[in-house]
């Protein structure tokens, strides 16, 4: 089957396409608007990259999880795990306007600063939607803090970069679906083709939950605040049942999840993944003891490679990283959050 | 065209001797809107009116041609109006009042037909007008009796107060034969004033008058000396035959070796039927082949006049089957049947190559501004969550129904349709359509049968979108001047009008762009298409072959090889197989793409589209 035909029958017609951009930037065959994967014309090959690339394609999981991750290390719901973390980045400045607690900023900065990567795929802002951007400097890193709660075709960017072979030491940060797409990538399918995947030099995962429909979103925000007076969106834990919007003035505007969870997209629906279990560093919200107020300030990590754990340790002698004790109970805490999340999808 | 010299035997091409023989009938007036395959008799009579002194226009449609030769003709004046097949639909409403309220000055309609449909999108038998209308017509066999039957259909309309029509086929049109030229007229003659109490109106009264007309045309045509009889006194097998059917009949008893038991009767006086003629040769008949293009006419008619005088005879053709139902004749299908027919044994015959011909679908010329617009289209409807409709019209873009255009149209009915097409399916947004709807014509079709369309689009609000495809030609047909383009059939410079003035006086939503520029007018196409009512997207860029030769600098265009990937490239050929110009080619030499000097006319597109930005553009000036 071609390429194209086969994207199109089994991922995007069956709504399991997250427009996470693995199919995009290589060739004048896909796209995206609005948040959607778009299939301009037909291709005649049988073994794209797109197809392959996908991370919502059929793939041997454990053959590539074993290619990447020491297996004995391997937890059944949050996946790769050398250690887990509650941290926040140490510079106050870099958790402004950040989700949480600035720790991917941090990290991300570090890395930089240090020569283990000289770019980094991320999302920032263009207009009223998020986008992916190859950002190069420190004041590039910061441009692109915080969650538009969308996903963005982000790895059109990566596969672009990739292309040019600009940049040789690239960090990727995402979602589940993103950092699977790039582990995908970086297995080199067709070695011959390989679209200089070895540039890829650190991912970084985000926990996540569920990506909204863009045009949804924006029609439920028009109805609270307007897109472009939206600071921060944040979806505190459960027992809040709300999306907490904070506008540009700071004032703070709570909508019920109830009209939320109707625009998350079917295929966030369909993931099982919510730690992003193929990346170096995974990074979410906190939790402890001491409540939401305090929390929101900072990040839980998870550890999952050598790479990830040597990173983390730098930014421990550096000081780049704030760490603060895991309450008890936080590992069995995200394990059924994710545990969770894998069996609704399941169903 | 004008040369004086009677006797004098030329080469002339079927269309030319039409015009020629419109010369030769002192015509004052002639009118028509452009159509495959008798487009160019109106160019032709263009270029030589101020010299032979009467008046030659490129309609804006067919109806105002032929209503523009009745008013001539009111005034006593002898006017031809030019369509084809489809155009002779178009103007059926006026030609039937016209058969009833009759003429006063000679009306020649001349129509081609298209068998095979190579230059339309159907087949149509004129002849089927004729019959239902009750008007006069003639068919010619060659290029001598296209021409000469012009003034004898003059003739005929002046005699009877009847308009005539010239029923021509693709063959008679394009081909090209030995025709010995008349006389031409010093000026056409002078007109008399019209009289307060002379009438030309449409009435029920006059119903009888118009058959008791075509009786009349019948005996003169049972007498014409268009009409020819060959073969034995009294046949037993007789071949029935019209056009081009002749020719072929002719070459395929030659082949069989000229029996003399066979008769041929060529009818060029095709309706009414010169009904006595035919019957002496029926009535000896024990079987009779009609050889006709497109429907069996002649076939039918036959069979209901031996009905009619109970003969006990069989018929052959198209309609029995003997030969080919739909799609031209050729001497390869009348050669077999006639040999059927008469029992004679098919000739042997050689044949000159087993080299396979090479498959060549249609695609628009190298640069065509219509194929960046309908990958712009294209580019558009995929980015909508479910694709919108695609109504397509009649022009050069009907090939964008299929792979030049992206397979852009699903749609398509006949010229002008769209706009109303669209308009239909832009009113179901209450019940759940909520899909864009396009459509789109060309600048010609624009003047030709959108305008009404327009007005009741945009009256009635209909949420869709027109793009006007603006090459600034009727470019299908070979660039005939239209009201956009300034110019007229004779050469006069005018004010042009301005589609988007017009589509603003119609209160639609104006937007202009250029097709070449594929991101932008993709964007603008994508937001447009989301705005309430009726939008119109205007496609500016001249047509590739008008663009090629007005332009003042030399741009060439090169595929740089040593960037070009090839097939290690993941655009899968993209220049070559998808956007599929043909100036864009594949080296297989080289394995990477190239571009063809011959063919490319320099858009630059391409360039835009290689990933790789492979694709080189170099403009200098024109020394």
């Amino acid at each position: 089957m071609l390429s194209t035909f086969a994207l199109d029958t089994q991922v995007l017609q069956k709504d399991l396409c997250t427009s996470c951009g693995a199919c995009q930037g290589m060739c004048p065959y896909w796209s995206s608007w609005n948040g959607r994967t778009v299939w301009l014309f037909d291709c005649d090959r049988e073994n794209g990259r797109c197809q392959a690339f996908c991370p919502r394609m059929p793939f041997d999981e454990e053959a590539l999880r074993a290619k990447f991750f020491d297996p004995s290390q391997a937890d059944p719901d949050i996946g790769p795990c050398r250690g887990l973390y509650l941290v926040r980045s140490a510079d106050p400045s870099d958790r402004e306007g950040a989700q949480h607690g600035g720790t991917v900023t941090a990290l991300l900065k570090l890395a930089l600063s240090e020569g283990l990567i000289d770019a980094a795929v991320l999302n920032r802002m263009e207009g009223e939607d998020p986008a992916g951007f190859l950002a190069t400097s420190e004041a590039d890193i910061l441009a692109c803090r915080g969650s538009s709660f969308r996903i963005a075709p982000t790895l059109a960017v990566l596969n672009r970069a990739l292309k040019e072979d600009e940049y040789k030491k690239i960090a990727v940060v995402g979602t589940a679906c993103k950092t699977l797409a790039t582990y995908k990538m970086r297995s080199k399918p067709f070695p011959d083709r390989d679209n200089n995947a070895d540039n890829i030099a650190l991912v970084i995962g985000l926990f996540c939950g569920w990506g909204l429909d863009w045009d949804g979103l924006k029609a439920l925000a028009a109805k609270y605040v307007p897109l472009e007076d939206i600071a921060h969106m944040d979806i505190p834990p459960s027992k809040y049942h709300s999306l907490v919007i904070r506008r540009r003035d700071g004032a703070e505007v709570s909508v019920d999840l109830d009209e939320v969870t109707p625009l998350v997209r079917p295929a966030c629906k369909a993931c099982a993944d919510m730690t992003a279990e193929f990346a170096d560093i995974s990074v979410g919200s906190g939790r402890s003891a001491d409540g939401w107020d305090v929390d929101k300030g900072w990040n839980e990590l998870i550890v999952r490679s050598e790479k990830g754990e040597k990173l983390l340790q730098l930014a421990r002698e550096k000081g780049a990283l704030e760490f603060k004790e895991l309450p008890e109970g936080a590992l069995a805490k995200l394990k059924r959050a994710a545990a969770g999340k894998r069996s609704k999808a399941a169903r | 065209m004008t040369l004086d010299a009677p006797g004098r035997v030329v080469l002339m091409q079927g269309n030319e001797a039409i015009a020629r023989g419109a010369v030769e009938s002192g015509i004052h007036f002639a009118a028509s809107y452009p159509g495959s395959p008798s487009s160019q008799i109106l160019g032709m009579l263009g270029k030589v009116a101020k010299e032979r002194d009467f008046y030659a226009q490129w309609a804006t449609n067919e109806v105002c041609a032929f209503q523009a030769c009745l008013g001539t003709s009111f005034a006593g004046a002898r006017s031809i109006c030019i369509v084809k097949q489809n155009g002779l639909l178009c103007i059926a409403d006026a030609l039937f009042c016209a058969a009833q309220h009759g003429i006063k000055g000679g009306v020649v309609v001349v129509t081609s037909d298209d068998p095979s449909a190579h230059s339309s999108t159907n087949e149509f038998d004129s002849r089927h007008m004729a019959l239902s209308a009750s008007v006069p017509m003639l068919e010619p066999t060659n290029m001598q009796e296209a021409k000469d039957m012009v003034p004898y259909a003059f003739e005929i309309s002046e005699r009877t107060k009847q308009v005539v029509i010239i029923r021509l086929t693709t063959r008679v049109c394009h081909g090209r034969g030995s025709v010995s030229l008349g006389k031409l007229p010093d000026r056409p003659r002078k007109l008399e004033a019209v009289d307060e109490w002379d009438r030309m109106v449409c009435v029920s009264f006059r119903h009888q008058i118009m058959l008791d007309t075509l009786e009349q045309v019948r005996s003169l045509f049972e007498e014409s000396p268009c009409n020819h009889y060959s073969g034995p006194a009294h046949p037993e097998k007789l071949i029935v035959a019209g056009g081009t059917g002749c020719l072929y009949t002719k070459e395929a008893l030659h082949l069989l070796g000229d029996p003399k038991d066979v008769g041929l009767l060529q009818l060029g006086c095709i309706w009414p039927l010169p009904e006595k003629l035919i019957l002496s040769k029926l009535r000896t008949a024990k079987a009779v082949l009609a050889v006709e293009e497109v429907d069996p006419f002649l076939e039918d008619a036959l069979m209901n006049l031996a009905g009619r005088e109970h003969l006990d005879l069989r018929f052959y053709g198209r309609r029995e089957g003997t030969i080919n139902r739909v799609n031209e004749l050729d001497p390869d299908h009348v050669l077999p049947a006639v040999s059927a027919f008469t029992g004679l044994p098919m000739p042997a015959r050689q044949k000159t190559s087993d080299a396979p011909l090479l498959d060549r679908d249609l695609n628009f010329c190298a640069g065509c501004p219509h194929r960046a617009t309908f990958f712009v289209l294209k580019q558009a409807m995929r980015r909508e969550k479910m694709p919108g409709i695609v109504v397509g019209d009649i022009g050069c873009y009907f090939m964008a129904g299929s792979e030049p255009g992206q397979y852009g149209w699903q749609v398509n009915n006949c010229m002008g349709s769209g706009i109303n097409v669209a308009e239909g399916l832009g009113q179901l947004s209450a019940y759940g359509m909520d899909q864009p709807v396009v459509t789109m014509c060309g600048d010609s079709t624009f003047f030709h049968t959108v305008l009404p369309g327009l007005c009741n689009a945009s009256y009635h609000n209909s949420n869709m979108t027109l793009i006007v495809l603006d090459n600034s030609a009727t470019a299908m047909t070979g660039f005939q001047p239209h009201p956009g383009t300034g110019l007229t059939a004779m050469g006069d410079e005018v004010k042009p009008m301005s589609i988007r003035a017009i589509c603003e006086a119609m209160n639609c939503t104006v937007e202009e762009a250029d097709p070449f520029e594929i991101e932008e007018t993709t964007d603008l196409l994508t937001e447009l298409m989301h705005r309430p009512g009726l939008k119109v997207l205007i496609m500016k860029q001249p047509c590739a072959t008008l663009m090629a030769k007005s332009r003042k600098e030399k741009v060439t265009v090169w595929v740089d090889q040593d960037k070009c990937l090839g097939d290690a490239c993941g655009c899968d050929r993209f220049c070559s197989r998808v956007w599929g110009c043909p100036g864009n080619s594949w080296d297989f030499k080289a394995g990477k793409a190239t571009i063809d000097p011959v063919s490319c006319v320099g858009c630059g597109v391409c360039a835009k589209l290689c990933p790789q930005g492979a694709i080189q553009v170099k403009k200098e000036a024109r020394s």
